[in-house]
């Protein structure tokens, strides 16, 4: 890929509650349409990592920059997936994957246009008209990642969306975020504390270090794609990145 | 595409007749307890005598003044306006007080304050007020049903699951995008058990508020019964109120079912 203008602009992020600091000075930079991973020791405080850079949260200090402006949801198209299930049990597939651009009052024409292409894409047109409790967990998740590709997102924020499901169907919808990232060039930032994970997909991973968090580590992944989970250079990666977040 | 299938299960023989058969050994005790003097007449009437009277009832407008089906009207109506206006006043009220602070820092110390107070003891004041005409026993039946509708749809505002609160936020949704299109419609099944809430209490507070000055109406004719000395008016009195109570009850139970299917599979 060129060297392009950041996109994302992380300048010295920090949160604090209270005397405890979470994040400490972060700082660290991605490329328009790059996927980044984020690993980590356990508790060293992702989900606040995340909520400050969706802003849900208030940053302590620090700046966010979205091609060279302040970040803001109302402003930019920031997407969100959650651990957890986030499917709006009273609308349909089709109605939850056009939420976000519903929000962002997409003009009807258009939503159903990209609607429609990004179901088509990730498997999801036969069940259109099923509700969230008629369909499998795997589907739910494919959902969330629909609705957030859906609205073009200048930034992507996934939190750990495939840790509840099992190892096959994981391999299963990473293939496909794969995928999905390459047709529509969306800028990704991937957490997870699954490493091979984090190297199956991301251009580069980011090592987190235990609290207060700072970023220990910059390592890039240039594997071609697909990748191997037996390929010896994805082993030597997978090693390195376990080796910088090892706790015992 | 068909996700569910009906599947039929077949309640047992003994299992359907079973509700039959307590409601008739019940009535057969009770006829039999006053038949035989173990509680003297003059304090219970018989079943078979509030029939007959029922029966009599239907079309003899003594002693009381108004055939059955009259007093059955005028309560009806007095409950249903009440109610009506309890949903149309306390749902929004409560749904407001579930996500707006502003709204739930003014209306929740007032409302904490009248809830206590039983919907009968109104009574004086609303006289004062309204004289004693329909207005009036509305007022206190809206005041039984506003409680519920209210505590429901605050309750039901408050268990949005706050993840789909944040999502939507990321999404730059504001404040009024997430009480209507996630609040409102998770709180739904919350405010539809408020119907059925709503309408016991107001049903329930019907015989109070007729307790004010009335003519006609269910709980006037169980006042009557007992100023007439006569039981079995009371009793015919209570019987209507249960029955068209129950009736009622039915009905929502219907509507509600029907509703929340097309809200939520």
């Amino acid at each position: 890929m060129p060297e392009q203008q950041a996109k994302i602009c992380v300048h010295k992020l920090t949160k604090r509650f209270g005397e405890l600091t979470v994040l400490d000075e972060i700082s660290f930079e991605i490329r328009a349409g790059e996927l980044v991973a984020i690993v980590g020791p356990t508790g060293c405080g992702k989900t606040t990592f995340l909520n400050t850079l969706s802003k849900l949260m208030p940053a302590t200090a620090g700046q966010i920059l979205i091609d060279g402006e302040e970040a803001d949801p109302k402003k930019h198209n920031i997407s969100y997936v959650f651990q957890e299930p986030t499917c709006l049990p009273w609308r349909t597939v089709r109605d939850n994957v056009a939420y976000g651009m519903e929000v962002k009052r997409v003009p009807y024409r258009e939503r159903m246009e990209r609607t429609d292409k990004i179901m088509e894409l990730v498997g999801l047109s036969s069940c259109a008209g099923l509700y969230p409790n008629q369909v499998s967990a795997s589907m739910i998740q494919r959902i969330a990642v629909s609705r957030a590709f859906a609205v073009e997102p200048d930034l992507l924020l996934m939190d750990e969306p495939y840790g509840q499901l099992d190892v096959k169907l994981r391999y299963y919808l990473e293939d496909e975020l794969m995928h999905l990232w390459e047709k529509l060039q969306s800028t990704v930032l991937f957490v997870t504390h699954n490493i091979e994970e984090a190297v199956y997909v991301a251009q580069r991973i980011l090592v987190l270090s235990a609290k207060p968090t700072k970023v220990k580590a910059e390592i890039p992944v240039n594997l071609p794609r697909p990748r191997s989970f037996l390929d010896p250079a994805f082993m030597e990666i997978r090693r390195e990145v376990t080796e910088l977040i090892r706790w015992w | 595409m068909q996700a569910y299938k009906e599947v039929v299960v077949k309640t047992p023989l003994p299992l359907r007749i079973l509700p039959y058969l307590s409601v008739a050994v019940f009535l057969l005790i009770w006829e039999l307890a006053v038949r035989t003097g173990m509680i003297p007449s003059v304090l219970l009437a018989p079943p078979s005598q509030v029939f007959s009277l029922f029966i009599d009832k239907l079309t003899q407008p003594n002693p009381d003044g108004a055939v059955l089906a009259v007093h059955a009207w005028t309560s009806l109506q007095e409950a249903l306006i009440g109610y009506g206006l309890s949903l149309l006043v306390g749902i929004p009220l409560g749904l407001a007080m579930g996500w707006f602070r502003v709204v739930e820092g003014l209306a929740r110390p007032i409302f904490e304050l009248i809830r206590p107070i039983p919907p009968i003891a109104w009574i004086p004041l609303t006289v004062f007020w309204f004289g004693i005409g329909l207005a009036g026993k509305v007022f206190i039946i809206w005041i039984a049903g506003i409680v519920p509708c209210v505590i429901n749809s605050y309750v039901g505002v408050r268990m949005t699951q706050p993840t789909l609160i944040q999502m939507a936020r990321t999404y730059g949704a504001n404040d009024w995008q997430i009480f209507c299109g996630l609040c409102v419609p998770s709180a739904l099944p919350m405010v539809f058990g408020a119907l059925q809430i709503a309408l016991a209490y107001c049903w329930t507070n019907l015989v109070g508020a007729e307790l004010l000055a009335a003519n006609t109406g269910l709980g006037y004719l169980i006042t009557m019964g007992g100023r007439l000395a006569r039981p079995d008016i009371v009793v015919l009195g209570m019987v209507s109120v249960g029955v068209s109570g129950a009736v009622l009850g039915f009905i929502i139970d219907c509507i509600e079912k029907r509703l929340l299917a097309g809200i939520r599979r």
